[in-house]
Order: structure tokens, then C-alpha cells, then sequence
């Protein structure tokens, strides 16, 4: 590596490709331990990469400087509004107060009871079959209907809004603004239906989220029905895939780690601790963008307005400065908590204490009954880039005949 | 020993209070009731107090033998 730009080596590597699972966090991995701060000329901007968890964590810090005008390094044009991320400083923070509290642990926690529900049906759903896609037939099914749930919505919606939600997130990392557009439409004249229901049937705006929406003041002013939209198109793209791609390494680790499975099974106690170390391990974000708005010097590295930083999520979840052992599953790694899957400093995920409850149920309950499963013999594991997920994961299990 | 829980550091990702639930406790947004706060900790509660720093993935708390100077 001879070529330099504002004092970094200049790297190529191309993360939106598709690849054997877990290449990309090799990959990552690599260009984190060749230099503290590169310089990926992939994209037409190209971007500074912040690599080690120290720098991840304070560039994520950095919010009044750096903003999200690029929310992704790798996709600093997807023209896709999104709310609250596309706000930043005070209106953000006005934002977020409305939205936090149906998110907070609190209200997730009056969620569980539903939530165990779903999941058992679910199962029920596949249990005697003895084998399943478990991305498709399950992993997606599940937050899908969560998702559904949280705005007050039929979960009985869920195998349709399904097809439009993936249809139209397919289309948006693959880049087909024509495929995504018409997706989008079906997408949101259901929101809209939903959203001038509640208009017309009001509902304790404490408990119901579409509702406190609809009735919120921000500076003496309503929310428009587009910026309401947007926010439950917004929560739609940010809780469905991440969540599904979650489940999908956390069941292929555990399917080819009979070890780290049979902990969980006798002892279910561990499994909030295991949810994150398997967060720390396995981020599907593994990467934030933002744009720099003034000169500065960051730790040695001259940024100036206009470049795009890469936040390396997965490199600062992977780093040995940080994490001793990075790359073992440790169920009782003392500061697996700080990991930063959810991203950190304002914009940290909305939806972080909604995900670890789907994913605690999930290992609970399917491991109450089902709990010796395998993949196929002969599957080939592959991951998207861009945004991690694996596009199949066949799981077998015994059926008592 | 004292903690302080720095208000413009914490950003409510909650893991202080799952890992310390007898020091510190939940606001109705999710962030830690007790932020911007420093205080001087019970010796039973040391302990707590470092698991509740270990976690936290914005740096926002500290533990220290001394009240800190700025506090």
C-alpha cells in the first residue's frame, strides 16, 4: 500500500458483495490491523474508516460535528428519508422523547407476555415438520409480526406486509429505486389506513404508540401524516431484517456449537448474557456512516466538511485492544455490554431493548422445544454485504415419529 | 468510592441498570434515573458500581476512590 489520502493508506476492499458466512468480519478484521485509519476509495466519495473500538466509540460521540446527512459509508446517496435518524441536535432529541418511552425497557416489558405467545405459536407452526428455512420461515415471520404488534396492528397482516417489507428492502440495498418505489406504495397506503384509524379511534396514547404520534407537539406543532409515515416506514426497515439476520448467526453458531447450545438449554438463565455476547460477536451493522460539517483533527486524522466516516461497528465489537479473545463466543465476558451493535451517542439503535426481548424469547422458547437441531448436510452458508444476512439457513431436527 | 454518571455521556442503552439493579434504576425514556448525579457509594454496593461501569458502551460512568474534582 503505497497510495495516501490525508495521511491514510488507501485500502480497496469491497464489503457489498456476497460472500461464505463470517468473510466479511475476516475481511474487516484485516483492514482494521493495517493501519489505524484507511481510506476505501470503493465508493464515489470513498470514506475514512475508524476501526478501533476507542475511535468507533468517540466517533459515534461526535454528533454535533458529524452528522447523519450519510447514515452509511457504503450508501452515502440512498435518498430514502428516514426519521428520527435524518434529524439531528435538538430536533432529533424532541423526536426521540416522543418515541423513547414505547421502547424503553419498561415498555418492553409489557410486551413479553405477547411476545412469548407469538413465538410459541410460531414454533408450533414447524415444530412436527423436523426441518425449516429457518431465515424464511421463521427468523423474519417473527419481528415481522412483533413489529406489527408494537403499532397496534393484526399480526394476522403479517405473511402480506412480509412480501412488501422484504420486496422493498431487497430492492433498496441492491439499489433499484424503480422495485423499491413500487413496494413502498403498497407499504405505506397500509400505514396510512392504519394511521387515519387511530385519527378517527383515538387509543391511550401511553400504551399505544400510532396514537401518540397522532397527538404529539413538537415546539406547539402536530406531526405531519408524511413525517408519521416515515417514522413507522422507519421502524419498519430498521426492526425486520437486523432482526432476522440476528437469529440467522446466532442459529448457525449454535447449530455447529453443541457446546455453547447445551449451556443455554440447562441453564436459560445465561441467555440474556449469551444474547449479548452474540451481539458483540455476530453485528449485522457492521458499519455507520456520517458526514463531517467542520474541520477537525480526530485522534491524527485530518477530516475536512464534506468527507464520510466509517463508524467500523464490527471491528470495534472484534478488536483485541478491547475484547481478549475477540473472535471466541464467551458467555461470561465480563464487558460484553459495551459492545456497539447498537451504534452509540444520540442515534443509538430506538429498538435495541425490543430486539434483545425477540431474541431472548426466541432462544427460550425454541429451546424448550426443539433442542437438538442441525443444518443440512451439504448447505453452503452465504452472506449478504452491505448490511449482513444470510438468504437461507435449512435447520433438521428429530421428530418423534 | 464514589460513581458519577455523566448526563451528556449516557445515552439510555440501559445495560447499567440491568447489571446493577439495587444501585441504580430506569427512567420512563429508558436512561438511568440517577444521571448527572455523583454520590458516595455504600461499600455492599462497590462491587455493583464497577459491573455498572463495565458495561456501559458510552464511557458515561465512572468509579473512583475520590469525589471527582468537577462533580
Amino acid at each position: 500500500m503505497t497510495q495516501t489520502h490525508r495521511g491514510c493508506p488507501v485500502a480497496h476492499t469491497d464489503f457489498t458483495g456476497s460472500a461464505p458466512i463470517l468473510e466479511h468480519y475476516r475481511m474487516l478484521d484485516e483492514d482494521r490491523e493495517k493501519a489505524r485509519f484507511l481510506f476505501n476509495d470503493t465508493t464515489d466519495r470513498g470514506f475514512l474508516m475508524l476501526q478501533r473500538y476507542d475511535d468507533v466509540q468517540e466517533g459515534f460521540q461526535q454528533h454535533e460535528t458529524w452528522t447523519t446527512a450519510v447514515r452509511s459509508a457504503l450508501r452515502p446517496g440512498l435518498g430514502e428519508p428516514l426519521l428520527p435518524q435524518d434529524l439531528n441536535g435538538q430536533p432529533h432529541v424532541k423526536l426521540r422523547r416522543i418515541l423513547n418511552q414505547f421502547f424503553a425497557p419498561a415498555a418492553v416489558r409489557r410486551m413479553e407476555p405477547m411476545a412469548k405467545q407469538r413465538c410459541i405459536e410460531l414454533i408450533e407452526e414447524i415444530e412436527d415438520a423436523g426441518s425449516c428455512d429457518f431465515v424464511k420461515e421463521f427468523a423474519i415471520r417473527y419481528p415481522t409480526d412483533m413489529f406489527l404488534a408494537l403499532l397496534g396492528l393484526p399480526v394476522s397482516d403479517g405473511e402480506q406486509f412480509l412480501e412488501w417489507s422484504d420486496d422493498y428492502f431487497g430492492a433498496l440495498l441492491a439499489g433499484d429505486p424503480g422495485r423499491a418505489e413500487a413496494a413502498k406504495t403498497s407499504i405505506m397506503k397500509y400505514f396510512d389506513e392504519a394511521v387515519n384509524e387511530r385519527r378517527a379511534h383515538p387509543r391511550d396514547p401511553k400504551e399505544d404508540m400510532v396514537t401518540r404520534l397522532v397527538q404529539a407537539r413538537i415546539d406547539d406543532e402536530a406531526l405531519t401524516q408524511d413525517e408519521i409515515l416515515t417514522i413507522c416506514l422507519t421502524l419498519m426497515l430498521a426492526g425486520l431484517d437486523t432482526t432476522r439476520s440476528a437469529l440467522g448467526y446466532i442459529y448457525a453458531h449454535l447449530a455447529q456449537n453443541p457446546a455453547d447450545r447445551q449451556a443455554l438449554i440447562d441453564d436459560p438463565a445465561l441467555i440474556p448474557k449469551a444474547v449479548e455476547e452474540f451481539l458483540r460477536l455476530y453485528p449485522l451493522v457492521f458499519q455507520a456512516g456520517r458526514e463531517v460539517q467542520e474541520p477537525q483533527d480526530f485522534n491524527g486524522l485530518e477530516v475536512e466538511k464534506g468527507d464520510v466516516v466509517w463508524l467500523g461497528i464490527a471491528q470495534a465489537n472484534r478488536d483485541p485492544r478491547k475484547f481478549e479473545n475477540p473472535d471466541e463466543f464467551d458467555v461470561a465476558r465480563h464487558n460484553a455490554n459495551q459492545h456497539l451493535a447498537f451504534g452509540g451517542g444520540p442515534h443509538r439503535c430506538l429498538g435495541m431493548h425490543l430486539a434483545r426481548l425477540e431474541l431472548k424469547v426466541v432462544l427460550e422458547e425454541w429451546h424448550r422445544r426443539i433442542p437438538e437441531y442441525r443444518i443440512k448436510a451439504g448447505t453452503e452458508l452465504t452472506e449478504r454485504g452491505v448490511q449482513l444476512s444470510m438468504s437461507s439457513l435449512p435447520l433438521e431436527w428429530d421428530v418423534e415419529a | 468510592m464514589f460513581i458519577a454518571i455523566d448526563a451528556g455521556k449516557c445515552m439510555g442503552h440501559g445495560r447499567c441498570y440491568a447489571v446493577a439493579e439495587d444501585l441504580l434504576s430506569d427512567d420512563d425514556e429508558g436512561f438511568v434515573a440517577e444521571r448527572g448525579r455523583c454520590w458516595e457509594l455504600p461499600a455492599d454496593l462497590v462491587g455493583q458500581a464497577q459491573d455498572a461501569a463495565d458495561a456501559c458502551p458510552e464511557g458515561a460512568i465512572a468509579v473512583t476512590e475520590t469525589a471527582p474534582a468537577d462533580a
